[in-house]
């Protein structure tokens, strides 16, 4: 991750102001960042969402094609996860820089979709056996202000949302052979069911205390942090610890319920914004990159 | 995917035989004993044979064998570091590496490194840092390198106990030893240190609180130094299978430490006669 210098009055200070649950931009220990959403920025994607956490900005394109289901479920699809931190986002990340950070943020990601009901994996079936739905997801870090798990998460719960899959007919020729059609309506297209697609929690420990959403300047205070992927129902489908130092296990408990209740309070208006945005539909302004 | 273009590998579209298997992969049963006698819902872990000051290479290395699972760890180090970065000046650097023999899965995996392979090298890495005293090491790198040999589950947590005490072989001024337990969760019973049918076929019984679950622990200073868990639990179920693989951790500790004051005491010069 791109790191900020921070002298040790600096770190003296962030520390007791979170232990007064003051952080320095004035929110409380749980709060978030402004975040900006939006989808449909990319026209040759099938789904797109850019999310912009404060300074953090993240844009996801999902293209789906058609290949051959895994051989151990074959009535399923899958989805495909790759991160590229581009040079963009800070000199550290060019050439292969951004290498070891981009497979930790996919290799997590595969993590927290590795269980039957975040996506249904059934509906991107075509043909059991022979063909289905792959949905390569790509995440791109234009901006890297911390907290850039929490900034995926939630621009691949938008990108899912926004994703239309285009409905494919089978037909069978005279030899037996099966062939694929592509109907030819482009707003003929299957929509994918996102409410219990999780959402990630970054939870840092800085001092005593554990913070949301924490900054470079915040990150460099703390030893650890804990990323918790939560659903809307509250069931939590990975978590793991990052950072080079230990935590003590109560603080553990309280972080991951805390995680678990921040959380669990994201998706309801996440999932109101992305329909209001939806319904919008020729109406919406595009921001765009420049807004 | 990188193509390994030095080795010539057999054909590209060459399958395991077990995907042809007539009949379906026997589903486990979610209650009763375990296949290998153990029990469910208590701190069961297998049986665990140590041994360090294998490889004579090495500075420090360790072999442990828990069930059907085998892994060997070499430590190599404190070596000069080739990399002059500000922060190598103050102290050390840890490397690990993790990686399967081919032949260590069921199904055939491939000498190069797939990010899975990747991802547990830096779980490795994030357990162990909180433990070295890198401080004490600047300018210097500690290569932590362990090799599976046989997959029969629960290796990530083997291998953090593994590399710890290879560390502890190498003389590598340490906090405390880090301990590793996993812990799989399936519907409302769990099963502690998971074989590897355990790990991978779980019943389709219930299709809530599926996951598997790892911690590393340092017992003597209670701390958590990994955590990772995947799959679908409550909160409630994740705190307790936390607690759980402390219990487990703690039951390995005397073993473990019992393992390192024999070769300590074997590497050790004998008393002189007077």
């Amino acid at each position: 991750m791109a790191t900020v210098q921070v002298s040790e009055a600096e770190k003296v200070y962030i520390l007791h102001g979170i232990r007064d649950d003051l952080r320095v931009d004035g929110r409380g220990c749980e709060d978030y960042r402004h975040m900006e959403i939006e989808t449909d920025v990319v026209s040759n994607t099938d789904g797109s969402a850019k999310v912009t956490l404060g300074h953090t900005a993240v844009l996801v394109g999902i293209k789906a094609e058609i290949g051959k289901p895994r051989p151990t479920v074959p009535n399923e699809g899958y989805l495909e996860f790759f991160v590229d931190c581009s040079a963009n986002a800070t000199p550290e990340f060019e050439g292969r820089g951004g290498e070891g950070l981009g497979t930790e943020l996919s290799n997590t990601l595969y993590k927290v979709f590795n269980n039957k009901h975040s996506v249904d994996l059934k509906s991107l079936s075509i043909c059991a056996g022979e063909h289905c739905w792959v949905l390569y997801v790509d995440v791109l870090l234009l901006q890297c202000d911390g907290n850039l798990y929490d900034a995926i998460s939630v621009a691949i719960k938008a990108a899912l949302f926004n994703t239309k899959i285009p409905r494919v007919h089978i037909s069978t020729d005279e030899e037996g052979g099966k062939e694929i059609e592509l109907s030819d309506d482009p707003y003929d297209c299957m929509r994918l069911n996102v409410e219990n697609v999780p959402c990630i929690v970054t939870l840092c420990k800085v001092g005593h205390r554990h913070v949301v959403d924490a900054t470079l300047q915040e990150k460099a205070c703390s030893v650890a942090s804990l990323i918790i992927s939560v659903t809307h129902k509250g069931t939590v489908t990975c978590t793991r610890k990052v950072g080079g130092g230990s935590l003590d296990p109560e603080s553990i408990f309280e972080m991951t319920e805390a995680g678990k209740r921040v959380g669990k309070a994201l998706h309801a208006p996440l999932m109101k914004l992305l329909q209001q945005e939806e319904r919008l539909g020729k109406k919406k302004q595009k921001v765009g990159f420049l807004g | 995917m990188p193509v390994d273009t030095k080795r010539v590998r057999g054909p590209e579209v060459s399958q395991s035989p077990s995907l042809f298997l007539g009949r379906p992969v026997a589903v486990l049963p979610s209650s009763g004993p375990r296949a290998d006698g153990r029990q469910r819902d208590q701190v069961d872990v297998r049986p665990v044979f140590v041994r360090c000051g294998l490889v004579s290479q090495a500075k420090g290395s360790a072999y442990i064998e828990a069930g059907n699972t085998k892994l060997m760890c070499c430590v190599y180090g404190p070596r000069e570091t080739e990399r002059k970065d500000e922060t190598d000046m103050k102290c050390g650097r840890l490397t690990t590496d993790m990686r399967f023999a081919p032949f260590s899965c069921p199904e055939r995996g491939s000498w190069i490194q797939g990010s899975q392979d990747k991802d547990f090298s830096l779980m490795l890495h994030e357990s162990l840092q909180p433990a070295v005293c890198l401080h004490k090491y600047p300018r210097s790198q500690i290569e932590v390198n362990v090799m599976v040999l046989e997959n029969s589950g629960s290796v990530l947590a083997h291998a953090i106990t593994c590399a710890s005490l290879a560390l502890a072989d190498a003389g590598i001024e340490m906090y405390d030893l880090v301990l590793g337990c996993s812990i799989r969760q399936d519907g409302a019973s769990y099963v502690v240190d998971p074989s590897y049918m355990e790990e991978n076929y779980s019943s389709s019984a219930s299709s809530e609180n599926q996951g598997g679950l790892t911690v590393a622990f340092l017992p003597s200073l209670n701390q958590i130094s990994g955590l990772q868990s995947d799959g679908e639990m409550t909160e409630e179920i994740l705190t307790a299978g936390v607690r759980t693989c402390i219990e487990g951790c703690y039951k390995l500790y005397p073993v473990i430490q019992q393992a390192l004051a024999k070769a300590v005491r074997k590497a050790a010069p004998p008393p002189s006669e007077s």
